[in-house]
This record gives C-alpha cells, sequence and structure tokens, in this order.
C-alpha cells in the first residue's frame, strides 16, 4: 500500500521517521547498555519549557533553538547529577525532571492556544513536517552518526566495564557527557515531529525490543533503525486510514510509537523463548567453583 | 638493572582525602610477581586502582615505570574482578579482549588484521579460543575472568594488575590463569596480583605485601607468609591451634 505515501505531508512525515530510524537505531544501543533509560526521559522533559520559550520567541525555528540550548543545558547537569550512580542521584534527576516539565507547563499555560499549543509540544506535528525541517534533521543526523563513528568503541567499553575503561585511560566524565550531548540532540532532532513526550520511546524501545532477538550490539542497531521504520510506515498509515475510512482523528505521532510499542509486546515471547532454550554450555569440570 | 616497574614509598592511598591504605613500601622489578595479601576490606582493590592513578596518592611518591601512576596506563593492563560486571550485557568474549587493543585502535581506526590475530591469540593463551564467539554472560565465572585476562594479554602490559583473579574460579580456571601469569612474567611483565588465599600466594608470587589499612610487611613468601605477619595483619581473625598452626576466618 503505497498511494497514502505519495500524498507530499505523507511523504515528508515518512521521511522524517527514516532519518529519526536511522540515529535511533544506533543511539538507542547505547541508552540501553548504559541504563540511560531514565536520563532520557529526564533529557525530554527538560528540553520541553525550551521548546516552549523558543516558540513562543520565534515560532517553529525559535523552538529549535530553545529546544537546542535546553537540550545541551540539561546533557551537562544530567553528566554532573548522575556521577556517583547512587540512589541519591535519581532522586536529584527526577527533581530536575518535573521542575523543568512544570516550569514549561506553566510557559505553555499563559498561552491563549493552551490546548492544542501543548498538544503539538507533547506529541510533535509529523503530519506537518516542512522539507526545512527535514533538512535540519538531516543535518543533526548526519553530526550525530558521526559522533557515534567516533564515540562508540569508548562509549561500549565505559558501559561494560567502567574500571577498566578508566584503567586504560579514558575519561569516563568526557564520555558521559559526549553520550548525553548526543542524546540531547537526538531529542531536538526528534521533538517538533514526535513531540517531547513520544520522543523518549525513540530512545528506549529500539534496542530493547531489538535486544530480546538478539545478543549482538550492531545488530541490535540495525534492527532498532528497521523497527523504527517499520513502525513509521505502519503508524503513518494506521493515521491515515483511521481519519479518512473511519473519523477517527489519531495522531500520526502516537500511532507511530504504538506500532513501536507493539512490536515490543510482540518481541516479548521471543525472549522467554530464548530464555528458555538451553544454550551451549561448558564442559562440567569447568562449571565448578 | 632495569627500571622498576612499581616503586612505592611511604604511600598512603585512599579516596577524598581519607586514607584507606598508608605506609606501603615496596619495589618491583620487572617479570617480578607481588602478591597482595589481606582479608575482605583491607584495601588491596584501592591500591591496585592507586597504581592505575584511579585512587588518590595521598601521601609518599609512587612511580609506575618511571612516570606517574596516571601517565603509565599504556603501559600498565587492569583485570577488574568479573563480579562487578553485567553478566546480561550483550558482548562476546571476542568484542570484550578487542577492548584491549581500543587504546591503540584510538578513535577511527578499524581493527586490523593484527588487531584479531592478538585478539585470538590472548584468547588461545587462556584456552578459550573455541568461545570465541559466545556471548561473556554465559562463560563461567572462571572463563569470564580468564577473557577479562585475555583482554588485559593483548593490550601487551609491562606492569599487569589483577584485582582478585581467583575468586569464585574453578580449579581449570585457575590453573590456566597461574600459567599464563607464570609465562608473563617469565617474558618480563610485572605483576601485581591481590587475593585472599594464602596458598596462591605463597605458590605464585616472588614477593608478598600484607596489607590491613597499613603494609604490616613486605617481603618472600617465606618471609611474611608466617604466623607473626599473618597475625599482625589479620588480628583477631586469626586463631591460632593447639599445634602452633594457625587459620584465618573471615570476620
Amino acid at each position: 500500500m503505497i498511494e497514502p505515501f505519495a500524498v507530499p505531508f505523507m511523504g515528508r512525515a515518512l521521511t522524517e521517521i527514516a532519518l529519526l530510524a536511522l540515529i535511533c537505531g544506533p543511539v538507542s544501543v547505547f541508552v540501553f547498555v548504559r541504563r540511560l533509560s531514565f536520563v532520557s526521559d529526564a533529557l525530554t522533559h527538560t528540553v520541553f519549557p525550551g521548546v516552549v520559550i523558543g516558540f513562543v520567541a520565534g515560532g517553529m525555528d525559535g523552538l529549535f533553538t530553545g529546544a537546542l540550548v535546553a537540550a545541551l543545558l540539561t546533557a551537562g547537569v544530567l553528566t554532573v547529577l548522575t556521577r556517583g550512580a547512587r540512589l541519591t542521584d535519581d532522586a536529584a534527576t527526577a527533581v530536575v525532571l518535573t521542575a523543568m516539565f512544570s516550569i514549561g507547563v506553566v510557559l505553555v499555560s499563559r498561552r491563549t492556544s493552551y490546548t492544542s499549543d501543548l498538544t503539538a509540544f507533547l506529541f510533535g506535528r509529523l503530519l506537518t513536517v516542512t522539507p526545512r525541517q527535514i533538512a535540519e534533521t538531516a543535518v543533526l543526523a548526519a553530526v550525530i552518526l558521526v559522533a557515534l563513528a567516533i564515540g562508540w568503541r569508548a562509549w561500549l567499553f565505559r558501559a561494560f566495564d567502567p574500571a577498566g575503561a578508566a584503567a586504560a585511560g579514558l575519561r569516563i566524565g568526557r564520555l558521559d557527557l559526549w553520550l548525553n550531548v548526543v542524546l540531547a540532540l537526538v531529542v531536538v532532532a526528534a521533538v517538533r515531529a514526535v513531540g517531547t513526550i513520544l520522543v523518549v520511546a525513540l530512545l528506549i524501545i529500539p534496542a530493547a525490543a531489538a535486544r530480546m532477538v538478539t545478543d549482538r550490539l550492531a545488530v541490535m542497531a540495525l534492527l532498532g533503525t528497521g523497527l523504527v521504520l517499520a513502525a513509521g510506515y505502519t503508524g503513518l498509515l494506521l493515521s491515515w486510514t483511521a481519519s479518512l475510512r473511519y473519523g477517527v482523528a489519531l495522531t500520526a505521532a502516537s500511532a507511530v510509537v504504538l506500532a513501536l510499542v507493539l512490536a515490543y509486546l510482540l518481541l516479548l515471547p521471543v525472549r522467554r523463548w530464548r530464555d528458555r532454550a538451553p544454550v551451549e554450555r561448558t564442559s562440567p569440570h569447568e562449571l565448578v567453583g | 638493572m632495569a627500571a622498576a616497574a612499581l616503586r612505592l614509598a611511604g604511600v598512603s592511598v585512599g579516596y577524598s582525602g581519607r586514607p584507606v591504605v598508608t605506609g606501603v613500601d615496596l619495589e618491583l622489578r620487572p617479570g617480578q610477581r607481588l602478591a597482595l595479601v589481606g582479608p575482605n576490606g583491607a584495601g588491596k582493590s584501592t591500591l591496585i586502582k592507586s597504581v592505575l592513578g584511579l585512587a588518590e596518592i595521598i601521601d609518599g611518591s609512587a612511580t609506575v615505570l618511571d612516570r606517574a601512576p596516571a601517565h603509565a596506563r599504556a603501559f600498565t593492563g587492569y583485570v577488574p574482578q568479573t563480579g562487578n560486571l553485567d553478566p546480561d550485557f550483550p558482548v562476546s568474549a571476542r568484542q570484550v579482549v578487542m577492548m584491549g587493543r581500543y587504546r591503540r585502535l584510538g578513535w577511527w581506526r578499524p581493527a586490523r588484521a593484527a588487531d584479531r590475530r592478538a585478539v585470538t591469540e590472548a584468547l588461545d593463551r587462556v584456552g578459550l579460543a573455541d568461545r570465541a564467539g559466545l556471548r561473556f554472560g554465559l562463560l563461567s565465572g572462571g572463563q569470564r575472568q580468564r577473557v577479562l585476562l585475555a583482554r588485559a594479554i593483548a593490550a601487551q602490559p609491562r606492569l599487569l594488575l589483577l584485582d582478585e583473579p581467583f575468586n569464585g574460579v574453578d580449579a581449570v580456571s585457575q590453573e590456566a590463569i597461574v600459567r599464563v601469569l607464570r609465562d608473563l612474567s617469565a617474558a618480563g611483565t610485572a605483576l601485581v596480583i591481590s587475593t585472599h588465599d594464602l596458598a596462591v600466594a605463597r605458590d605464585l608470587a616472588d614477593l608478598v605485601c600484607l596489607v590491613n589499612g597499613r603494609q604490616w610487611a613486605v617481603g618472600t613468601p617465606g618471609e611474611t607468609l608466617t604466623a607473626g605477619p599473618l597475625r599482625q595483619t589479620y588480628g583477631s581473625s586469626a586463631i591460632d591451634l593447639a599445634d602452633g598452626r594457625m587459620v584465618l576466618v573471615e570476620p
């Protein structure tokens, strides 16, 4: 069923999702192995006031700048807050998250078009993506992919064995800041299309779902990208069909995220089955001790 | 004589200014094997971290291959305790060993044939070449320890530090690790091995350092692993038996 995507706005929406898929697959792998789900969640919420201030000051272009500034700021703050990986850091992150989100809501509630603005900020406007926005997303995607290509080795080592990585001379603080900045850039890239709430799904679900079927990081990244693509296609189609055929208003971005969640749920049994399947074991005398 | 692999003179180490181990004086030459012996929580890991430049040298002077610890990391290797690593982490044994080559590879350069060969050789030396493709977490505790040792070997260090490498390790793996360590030191690598297993220390080390909050004794196994120094180090955990022998119990 290609026909709906021949409509320009649908084609642009799919292009935007495809660009996001390209970066979210690999980036979500690092969110997964570094257990940064909560940090990603915090990032998406702290970007919210930036988005609002940016939008009020300069419309859709201002929104981009506002998001960028807020995202980079929080990337730095969260890096400092999560340094010790103690429980108190979690609490501090949660405080930052809720505080910033509340500020955003207060700011947006001062506007007359409160409800529609809030919806747009939270859930994005996937169907009104402009060619210019696609170009900006493409540039950000390129920057993120380059950052990934440089950082993946060190991030992997740091995620697996922080003490070993530090002993090998890697600077953990800088690596963490770098990864958080990349996460922030993904949020900025995705925020206009899918909104501040749903972008967290793109950062977490692809790798988490892919992990259920594979142990290999590269496969996780590729599969994650594939899943976002498939969810994007399915979700857009679903949203199109629901509104045109059945007159049900289904936000495009939510449909995409729901499709992604569905993929996750469908893959859950695979993980269970894999866990139960006998793995190649070592010879009995090596299991002693 | 070649430069000392490790020289600690009146060293106190710890974190944020608070000492964990004090008064450490020792010198390790290339090819020598030093055992750090003491009960759990004695500060053995902190001492190892300080040699890697990851714990603070609060007092005294520490040189690693004639450099400050933090500047010697290109020449030091570290084998952490496997227990600290997530068994669910999606990496293969081979990928873990390849991490030992990352320093040489830098940020950009893809792994070359020489890197892959070094990884295969390192896995072969610890007897796990046939397990290379297996996920790290699916290996037994002893095999994981051997993979981490292979990772350190792949980096070809001149001073190798191992944190409790025999903890929860089966007999086969222990034998394999001991054999590799002997080979390494014969080839000139200096070794620092922390352990609370006195038999391992006696068997493997040229030099033993007894620590528990401070250095209690340093010398050959014959000089240090005797009733007097052990009683000092282990305090009330050292229990004298009627026949003149002694047992150590963890508090």
